[in-house]
């Protein structure tokens, strides 16, 4: 693990028995919280803050956290119950850095939590936990339960008018629960369909009423940046990627596991540094930069910074840093018919684009893959992809679903051709076939 | 009201209400499935797109059922964008959906068709195999599910929890496995069930009453209204090849029905089927009733009436105000008081549209001066009475055929569907059905709901307004005893 | 049938922390699943849907959404195995074949001896210690074939 960036995010995560009130608060753990009570800053304050520091979602949309914690009504004149919503349902493909967090630094975690409800002037938070997470869900629970014993949440938190409860509540494996709107049907105990925007949850959230819906690591960022401010914070990462953030990397390379990096850092120096390079010395052919929907980007574009603009450019997206790494060896067609069947799994099925679209590329990659394509298939991926994105449905899934299936022909069509050439997949030794199960459910 | 500019020409829209229905008020014809005026738009079709630009921001396109209307909206709903997201919003529609069209009730006036047929592509390109489902599943004794044609639109989902208010269907699964279902195949409950297949814009929830029953350009629609109850729904009476009343249909009446009419008033339309009917009159001769013309009948219930006095005239709850007013102008030739059967409160009751009272024209004929009796009252009259005059469709039945056909006293003369047997049955005279008339009748509300002929009687029946009133005109000339 | 009074007592207390009672549901059918045969019965959705004042077509809806709620009886051990990218690139296609034929059983099915039931599921953010799958709610990750056969064997 390089050591050459300044470290804050996972520095009391290492300690051991981090997960505990005693051991966390040792090391730092709901010191922010009493600061903000103590010195009686005030919530517009802390808001200002988390703008100034330039804080972005790390969710996987990196929209800036500040300005969506401003989007809470006033309430004085909206005097509605109002709500935080954690969403630590983390289903994106590579994705394994807020279960971390959960796991081992959940004082941490709460504690910003904590400090989100201060900042919109909420009184419930709820954490929303995916269902498969029962260590960090118990993690989490434990953390609560200390936590409300020593006065740091429920009533009049250290003594102050702040009063804030935080439940927890599970998802049940749904990867559109991930969704906020799709997160909030699911907590009203419905089946997880995304809602229309707009409204948006800040007027129109859990149960109609004021909320905001943040990830865990984008919460986890908040007492760092109050007890250190938002020079600091700016201090690491680019300008419009500041801070630190988990880099999770899986695949093909010696050394996968979740990493502290500030923005910027290259994804060579990920893969080769951090990472210790290729694994079994093959060379890299590909990459998700940010979790599957991101879209892979080739070899050649290596030298990415793991920054929000400089992937766009490339015509990928950061999303949640989930870098997953494909050497040579690696088909194409086959990682995105696993890619494809994914989404079909996961649509909820309400439009009609993402619903059929979804099973259709699924059904053409599977046909390619297993030696039954033919050329105009590999247009019609593109036709059908520009038929489910950008922005046709009412929620994100189908681009997430079309904008991997763009990518991966944009920069590897001529795998594509050769399947269908040769009937068959290239990578797989001749005469062998890829054994067919049916998706999951 | 707000304004905006819709293709081009300013109007005036309800801003309570979704883009898409101001597009439909004024006539620009944007498709749509899953929306339905009468439910919670959710947005998930995606068919309806239009093209709007407000203030500086770029025009976008956008789905009309979700979209509020603004001041100074500039709405375009052929812009080539908007037909394009609906052109590939159709092409996914139709990659599961089976080429059912020449085998499926809904052909003729399914929107899926329709539109497939105005702006769809005629080419399918998927070379996938469709999803293979249950094609007749049954959820009850009104509703057929075909699994395979339905396009997930959720309109029966959000019908019964937000009309009858009993949620009774569901998604279940989700994505490409998504089906509607009941819980654990339970049959439907409830007496609101056809509205299902109404409401379903496609094939996928049909009526098995009305399965491979006919073809819906071949039928022949007329307006009426219902007569189950006093509610008077509006109504489509639609025939085929003038012959069998095939169905009845809600149609849409803001002030009595909104788009929905109850299972017991839709499919009352069977009663219009009966084979045998009295066409066109009979009269007690000789060796018993012989058929004869109206004319015949007319003159012997003149004989007849002229020999007697105490006339007590019932009439049937189905009249209409015209039928009504001939038969108080007859009553009133008659020296008798008008007077109608009302039969019991139904059980059928609810807080949606049935009222459980079953006379459709109850207040009309209150509001004529007629007495209501029931059917025990009236019949315990026409038993006194020297001669009975009954007149209307069912007024028969409702008294008791068997007890009428049982009657000694009186002699009876009277006006219905089918002839009367029996000791007393002097004349009987043929009269339309509710679907061979035109009329009105006043609802519980004091709604005038119209009846218009959907088919004609059967040959040599005459409107019942006519016959009364020749019969009244033949006691006029010749005098009657009182 | 109803729910058993340790349950009932459970939920009353959870509906507490929710404005409307079908907030409750989700939560309310992992501890049935738990508790209650290790899958919702229909009897199961009935009695949630009674004690939230729902309907059960309406538990049904929500039941059949969610990957984790079992709708037929498993058997006595569950394995889930992650296919998706990141499992599949460190050889997930292998433990799957591995693990069926340890355990008799084929995907979204049980073995015939009722021991056990093995499915394939998506991502379940263990990506970078791949591959893995869910014994029973336990995380098995960095999977060999050692692991696997040792993993298994030891399930009673």
């Amino acid at each position: 693990m390089s050591t050459k960036y300044p470290t804050y995010l996972l520095d009391r995560a290492k300690i051991e028995g981090a997960h505990t009130l005693a051991v966390a608060q040792k090391h730092g753990a709901w010191e922010a919280l009493r600061k903000i009570l103590k010195d009686g800053i005030g919530f517009a304050q802390v808001i200002q803050l988390v703008k100034d520091s330039g804080l972005r979602g790390r969710g996987g949309a990196g929209f800036p956290t500040g300005m969506k914690w401003s989007f809470m009504p006033d309430p004085v004149k909206d005097p509605r119950p109002r709500y935080v919503a954690i969403n630590a349902d983390e289903s994106e493909p590579g994705t394994c850095k807020d279960r971390v967090i959960m796991e081992l630094d959940p004082h941490g975690f709460l504690e910003g939590a904590l400090i989100a409800a201060y900042a919109m002037r909420a009184q419930v938070v709820y954490v929303y936990v995916r269902g498969e997470y029962r260590l960090p869900y118990k993690r989490v629970a434990d953390a609560v339960a200390e936590a409300r014993k020593a006065g740091l949440i429920g009533k009049n938190i250290l003594g102050s008018d702040f009063s804030c409860e935080v439940y927890m509540h599970q998802g049940a494996g749904a990867y559109i629960c991930g969704e906020e709107t799709g997160l909030m049907e699911s907590l009203e105990g419905k089946r997880g369909h995304p809602r229309p925007k707009p409204p948006f949850p800040a007027m129109f959230g859990l149960w109609g009423q004021p909320t905001t819906v943040n990830n865990v690591e984008t919460v986890f960022n908040a007492p760092f940046i109050v007890l250190r401010g938002a020079e600091w914070f700016k201090s690491m990462g680019t300008k419009g990627s500041t801070g630190n953030l988990l880099v999770g990397v899986s695949g093909h390379v010696n050394k996968p596991g979740v990493y502290e990096l500030p923005f910027g850092v290259s994804c060579r120096e990920i893969l080769e540094d951090v990472c210790g390079g290729m694994w079994k010395h093959k060379q890299l052919k590909s990459f998700f930069p940010g979790g599957s929907s991101t879209g892979v980007l080739p070899a050649s574009l290596i030298d990415t910074p793991m920054e929000h603009d400089a992937i766009k450019n490339t015509g990928s997206m950061l999303g949640t840093a989930a870098m997953i790494v494909m050497d040579e060896d690696t088909c194409m067609v086959r990682a995105h018919e696993i890619v494809a069947r994914f989404y079909e799994h996961e649509s909820c099925g309400q439009c009609s684009q993402c619903r059929e679209g979804t099973q259709w590329l699924h059904q053409i990659f599977q046909r390619i893959e297993h030696g039954h394509g033919r050329l105009e298939d590999i247009d019609m991926l593109v036709t059908l992809s520009k038929g489910m994105a950008p922005g046709k449905t009412i929620c994100a899934l189908s681009d997430a679903a079309a904008i991997p299936t763009l990518a991966v022909i944009k920069h590897f069509r001529g795998e594509f051709e050769e399947h269908v050439k040769l009937a068959r997949c290239p990578f797989l030794p001749a005469g062998t076939q890829r054994p067919v199960f049916a998706g999951a459910h | 009201m707000t304004k905006i500019i819709l293709n081009g020409r300013e109007v005036d829209v309800d801003p309570k209400q979704p883009l898409i229905h101001a597009c439909h008020a004024h006539g620009a014809d944007v498709p749509m499935y899953c929306y339905h005026p009468g439910l919670t738009p959710v947005g998930s079709c995606r068919i309806c797109q239009v093209e709007v630009k407000q203030g500086e921001a770029p025009a976008r396109v956008v789905v009309a059922c979700r979209t509020p209307v603004a001041e100074g909206m500039i709405v375009e709903t052929e812009a080539p964008r908007a037909h394009e997201t609906r052109r590939e919003c159709l092409e996914f529609l139709l990659k599961n959906h089976p080429l059912d069209c020449p085998i499926c009730d809904k052909a003729g006036e399914c929107d899926l068709q329709d539109y497939a047929f105005a702006e769809g592509q005629g080419e399918g390109r998927s070379n996938e195999p469709r999803r293979k489902l249950d094609k007749r599943k049954s959820l009850g004794e009104v509703i057929v599910l075909d699994e395979e044609r339905c396009i997930l639109c959720s309109r029966c989902v959000r019908f019964m929890e937000e009309i009858p208010k009993t949620p009774q269907l569901t998604i279940a699964d989700l994505g490409s496995r998504s089906t509607i279902s009941t819980f654990m195949d339970q049959p439907l409950r409830g007496n609101y069930q056809g509205n299902l297949a109404d409401v379903c814009p496609v094939g996928a929830l049909t009526l098995k009453q009305f399965r491979f029953q006919a073809r819906v350009w071949n039928l022949k629609k007329s307006l009426s209204t219902c007569g189950e109850c006093s509610r008077g729904c509006a109504i489509s009476v639609e025939v085929l090849r003038n012959k069998d009343v095939k169905r009845f249909r809600p149609r849409y009446d803001p002030a009595v029905n909104q788009w929905w009419m109850c299972d017991s008033g839709r499919f009352s339309s069977a009663r219009h089927n009966a084979e045998e009917r009295l066409a066109p009159a009979a009269r007690r001769g000789a060796q018993g009733l012989e058929i004869c013309s109206v004319d015949e009948a007319l003159a012997q219930a003149a004989d007849t009436l002229r020999a007697r006095a105490n006339a007590v005239c019932i009439g049937s709850p189905f009249l209409t105000l015209e039928e009504a007013k001939a038969f108080a102008a007859l009553c009133g030739t008659l020296g008798a008081k008008p007077a109608f059967v009302s039969p019991p409160a139904t059980a059928l009751k609810d807080e949606l549209l049935n009222t459980g009272d079953p006379c459709p024209n109850r207040r009309g004929l209150l509001e004529l001066g007629f007495e209501a009796l029931e059917p025990a009252e009236a019949f315990a009259r026409l038993a006194a009475a020297a001669v009975g005059v009954l007149a209307g469709e069912r007024v028969i039945e409702l008294q008791g055929r068997g007890e009428l056909a049982a009657l000694e006293g009186p002699r009876l003369i009277c006006f219905d569907t089918h002839g009367l047997e029996g000791a007393g049955a002097d004349v009987c005279v043929g009269i339309p059905e509710q679907v061979e008339k035109s009329g009105s009748w006043v609802n519980l509300d004091g709604h005038v709901g119209k009846l218009t002929i959907a088919r004609a009687a059967p040959a040599g029946v005459e409107p019942l307004t006519r016959t009364l009133a020749s019969l009244a005109s033949l006691l006029a000339t010749s005098g009657v005893a009182r | 049938m109803a729910l058993p009074a340790r349950l009932v007592t459970e939920f009353t207390e959870l509906l507490t922390h929710y404005p409307h009672k079908q907030a409750a549901l989700i939560p309310a059918l992992h501890r049935c699943q738990e508790e209650l045969g290790g899958w919702i019965s229909p009897q199961t959705m009935q009695d949630v849907a009674t004690f939230l004042g729902l309907e059960p077509v309406e538990v049904y809806g929500v039941a059949s959404f969610y990957p984790m709620f079992r709708l037929r009886p498993p058997g006595k051990h569950v394995v889930s195995v992650c296919h998706n990218i990141s499992c599949a690139l460190r050889g997930a296609d292998e433990v799957l074949q591995q693990v069926c034929q340890i355990t008799g059983a084929q995907p979204h099915g049980n073995s015939p001896d009722g021991r056990f039931t093995v499915n394939t599921v998506e991502c379940q953010g263990a990506c970078a210690n791949a591959p893995m799958f869910d014994l029973d709610g336990v995380y098995h990750e960095d999977l060999t074939a050692e692991k696997v056969a040792k993993i298994l064997g030891s399930v009673k």
